[in-house]
């Protein structure tokens, strides 16, 4: 059977247009339970990056992914500071897993995506499971607040965050 | 059917850290990528996007006296997936700078004049076909600072949704007959011939003013029963 190869995987650039990056990552809308997710994203040294462009994919509070009154899809871009916001809602757990936000980073010098997950407390998630044990701490995110987290990624050095493969 | 996601080919993906390009060495991980079980979080994905994001501008050249300058050129952008099947309805944005080589981004310091008549951003809906069209004009060359002379060949910026989480496309297409894709350390950061080969469109003969190219891109995931290798 015909079978094509995935054409190749190339950074976003530091130009990513300011329309696409903006108006994308309040997921909440006009829902209860709402939770805002923070954070800083710094390459080597701690350097904060600027226009870094996240994307996020999580299940509603019941953990569906087919909800037509909550699409579970969000985009933010740092600011100059580094620092990203999104506003959503506590993700439901969904069989076999633990409750998760799976988030997405592009940028310039970023030659593919590249994948992590954020999760609310440690459990005996399969994908939590599937990094090394030293590094599970830096993918549950740190309450800052009632109704807020914080989740920082550190791209390369130091308290480097877990990336995923696939 | 469920979308099956196999895992990426070293030869024809970059791999991360890229000679000639040394962001890379600051920002792609130094941990080996973990590997994770696929559940319905990895393969499933929002559907549809286009009810999410607007629809935005199908033609950048504009026309008359709103016309941008530059050479004008039309993209035919398929949009398939492994099996080859089209994607119609997906979501794809494109974005490119000037025939001077300057993006409309405030972050772009390259000293080349913007164009008051062109805005670099489109975003599509792909049609039954799997079809996206952009009516444009082609990019400039532009220097890429804080390099020994490094200039990138005119390219095109696509991002893709495809049909699950882990078949998002991010990547760039470039021209054919460009000196300049030569030496480029982006597109040369995809080992394989072919596989670099298949990101430069192709020109379609025609008689027009407007040079047309044609373009494939093939979002990741096939068709399968879950659990198959």
């Amino acid at each position: 059977m015909k079978r094509l190869v995935p054409t190749a995987e190339m950074t976003l650039g530091p130009f990513f247009p300011r329309e696409f990056a903006e108006g994308a990552n309040d997921l909440a809308g006009a829902a209860e339970n709402v939770v805002e997710i923070t954070g800083r994203v710094t390459e080597l040294d701690g350097k904060p990056l600027d226009n870094v462009i996240l994307e996020i994919w999580q299940a509603d509070a019941g953990g569906r992914f087919d909800n037509p009154d909550f699409a579970g899809w969000g985009r933010a871009a740092t600011d100059a500071q580094g620092n990203y916001r999104f506003r959503t809602i506590r993700p439901g757990a969904i069989p076999g897993r633990a409750p998760h936000v799976n988030f997405l980073i592009l940028y310039s010098g970023l030659m593919r995506q590249l994948q992590t997950v954020m999760f609310f407390e440690d459990s005996n998630d399969p994908v939590l499971q599937a990094v090394q044990p030293s590094g599970r701490s830096r993918l549950i995110a740190r309450a800052t607040g009632k109704n807020s987290l914080r989740f920082d990624i550190r791209l390369r050095g130091g308290e480097e965050t877990p990336f995923f493969d696939d | 059917m469920a979308v099956v996601i196999a895992r990426r080919d070293p030869l024809t993906q970059a791999q991360g850290v890229e000679p000639g390009y040394a962001q890379t060495a600051r920002r792609w991980p130094s941990q080996p990528l973990a590997r994770r079980p696929h559940t319905a979080s990895e393969l499933s994905g929002p559907q549809p996007v286009a009810r999410l994001l607007p629809l935005v501008r199908g033609d950048l050249a504009g026309h008359g006296a709103r016309r941008a300058l530059g050479q004008l050129i039309r993209l035919r952008v398929r949009v398939v997936d492994e099996d080859g099947a089209p994607l119609p309805g997906t979501v794809v944005e494109a974005w490119h700078c000037n025939a001077a080589g300057k993006y409309i981004h405030p972050n772009d310091t390259h000293d080349a004049p913007a164009d008051p008549n062109f805005y670099g951003a489109a975003r599509l809906v792909a049609g039954d076909s799997g079809l996206v069209e952009l009516r444009t004009i082609k990019p400039g060359a532009y220097p890429v600072p804080d390099t020994n002379g490094w200039w990138r060949p005119p390219h095109v910026h696509f991002s893709v949704w495809g049909r699950v989480w882990l078949s998002r496309l991010v990547t760039q297409m470039f021209f054919p007959g460009e000196p300049l894709n030569e030496a480029d350390a982006i597109l040369n950061a995809i080992h394989d011939p072919g596989a670099r080969g298949r990101c430069i469109a192709r020109l379609v003969p025609s008689t027009t003013n407007e040079l047309i190219y044609d373009y494939q891109l093939v979002v990741r995931g096939r068709k399968g029963a879950p659990g198959m290798p």
